[in-house]
């Protein structure tokens, strides 16, 4: 096949393969790494004169680093340009104009749209957004739909409750926008939701991987319906926690439902910035055409550009116009993958999506843990519920960790193997000992949104 | 595709946005035009950021 864009350096591997049907927006999908890395350059400098010439907030941080926008030249000159931090959002917020602060770089009036962080790390940052911001919102979110499978002849179900926190709000605008026929599962509750997809034969849906699970598990439990049977989801869209990165998560998630379970990663600060595309290579795309991201190492702060390396995402949305998003440290902890993707898109991949969060990581009896890491062996093992908890406290001077879990009520014959496999499992894959206690089947706590599994109360004495 | 015919793409974009732009002048401030002309540019916009934006790459 000859290069369809002949007007911009070979595209090597694309060309090869490209369908312009499979993307939403081919040119930029498949556009080669120069090529994308000039653009995100030109783009960069322009939302960076952007802020410093409207936002109080984001001059005197230039200024205070002795930078200026022309500074930029090349792209080994982004990084020069100071990070924001979310605690730096928290500070200027509640004040002029009520109630962003002055990283505001629009007037009020524009501003159409509102939401706020989850405060999941603290008090929650506010999200002012003009209409052109919600567009690009679910511009992004188009792209991600599209490389899921998601066409006009699908029948998109969102039981999600529609709030202040942005969540899949976007994921409705984009839907509309490639043409579904989208259905807000809003105020009904679990059961109805269930009942509203089977009457309506859905075919696609959005939601936390925590309530994809919750949803099979009342489907089965309270109205006898078996998702993968039953019904007609054949595609799940993830977002808000790490689960559909997981492997033994998302085959759960997939084999409850007989769908493809597809991941995304995204921020109310941010936007939706990751995405698994339909060829499942074992990571997420970052979207390049609307984002600059890079990863830092963790202590250093180098840059990392050669996969296999951890490091932290510091991100960039390129568009984004009322409150910028420059440099923003995200905090995700990911790896660049170095394998390209069969589905012919030259966005970079982090492999395994994110693996954590700086701020998660946490070090317990010396050894550094992610509780992604637990949640990969717990439900690895077909005789545990999806549920569990994780308490980290002090006992004297020493760490002391348990594992809180449920046993399905059809394993209980297998009680003591089960034991057995989940502490080697422990063992093996995070190098601790755990207190394992086993509760009844349905006792630890449901969750519709995002869980709060993972407890550590060492720092509360 | 062919960088002619992402320029011509580009030319018709520039020509909705002067004519999204030329409504509100001409609105006299109705906001039945003003608003959803706001709109279009919003729509505009995402379509500079899909096509326009890569004109400026060297060829």
């Amino acid at each position: 096949m000859t290069n369809p864009y002949p007007f911009l350096k070979e595209i090597k591997m694309a060309a090869k393969k490209i369908d312009p049907k499979n993307y939403w927006n081919p040119i930029v999908e498949t556009l080669p790494i120069e090529n994308m890395r000039d653009l995100q350059l030109l783009k960069f400098k322009k939302i960076v004169q952007w802020a410093y010439d409207r936002s109080k907030f984001h001059r005197k941080l230039y200024q205070d680093a002795g930078l200026e926008p022309g500074d930029i030249k090349t792209f080994e000159d982004v990084s020069k340009v100071p990070k924001v931090e979310k605690a730096m959002m928290r500070d200027i917020q509640r004040k002029d104009p009520f109630p962003y602060g002055d990283a505001l770089c629009v007037p009020l009036e524009e501003v159409t749209e509102f939401r706020q962080t989850s405060g999941t790390t603290g008090t929650p940052v506010y999200q002012p957004d003009t209409w052109q911001d919600w567009e690009w919102w679910a511009e992004s979110w188009a792209y991600l739909l599209y490389a899921q499978g998601y066409r006009n002849t699908d029948r998109v179900f969102l039981p999600f409750g529609y709030n202040i926190f942005v969540a899949f709000w976007a994921g409705h605008y984009a839907a509309e926008k490639i043409g579904c026929e989208v259905v807000p599962g809003g105020v009904l509750d679990t059961e109805a939701r269930l009942l509203k997809i089977q009457e309506l034969k859905a075919t696609a849906m959005m939601a936390t991987p925590t309530y994809v699970l919750g949803m099979a598990d009342t489907a089965k439990k309270k109205l006898g319906i078996d998702p993968a049977k039953d019904l007609t989801i054949r595609k799940i869209t993830c977002a808000g926690e790490p689960g559909a990165s997981i492997p033994s998560t998302k085959q759960r998630m997939e084999e409850a439902w007989g769908a493809k379970v597809y991941d995304h990663v995204g921020a109310t600060e941010i936007g939706a910035w990751g995405f698994e595309c339909t060829a499942q290579p074992g990571g997420l795309h970052v979207n390049e055409a609307l984002f600059l991201t890079q990863l830092e190492d963790i202590e250093t702060g180098e840059i990392i550009e050669e996969p296999g390396r951890k490091g932290k995402i510091v991100i960039t949305a390129l568009d984004r116009i009322a409150q910028p998003c420059i440099r923003f440290d995200s905090k995700d902890v990911a790896e660049w993958s170095a394998e390209p993707c069969p589905c012919g898109r030259t966005f970079r991949i982090i492999k395994g999506g994110v693996v954590g969060r700086a701020d998660d990581i946490t070090k317990i009896k010396g050894v550094l843990i992610a509780p992604s890491a637990i949640e990969e062996v717990v439900r690895s093992i077909s005789g545990l519920s999806n549920e569990f908890e994780v308490l980290v406290t002090k006992k004297g001077d020493l760490d002391d960790i348990t594992l809180k879990i449920e046993l399905l009520p059809e394993a209980e014959g297998n009680r003591e193997a089960i034991l057995a496999q989940l502490k080697d499992q422990l063992r093996l894959k995070t190098n601790l000992g755990y207190n394992i206690e086993v509760h009844p089947y349905n006792s630890l706590p449901r969750y519709e949104v995002k869980a709060k599994r993972f407890k550590d109360l060492r720092k509360h004495g | 595709m062919k960088r002619a015919k992402l320029k011509q793409m580009d030319a018709r974009i520039k020509k909705i946005r002067k004519a999204a732009e030329e409504l509100k002048e001409l609105s006299g401030g109705i906001q039945a035009v003003d608003r959803n002309a706001s709109r279009i540019l919003a729509s505009v916009k995402m379509l500079e950021i899909n096509i326009s934006d890569i004109l400026d790459l060297r060829s």
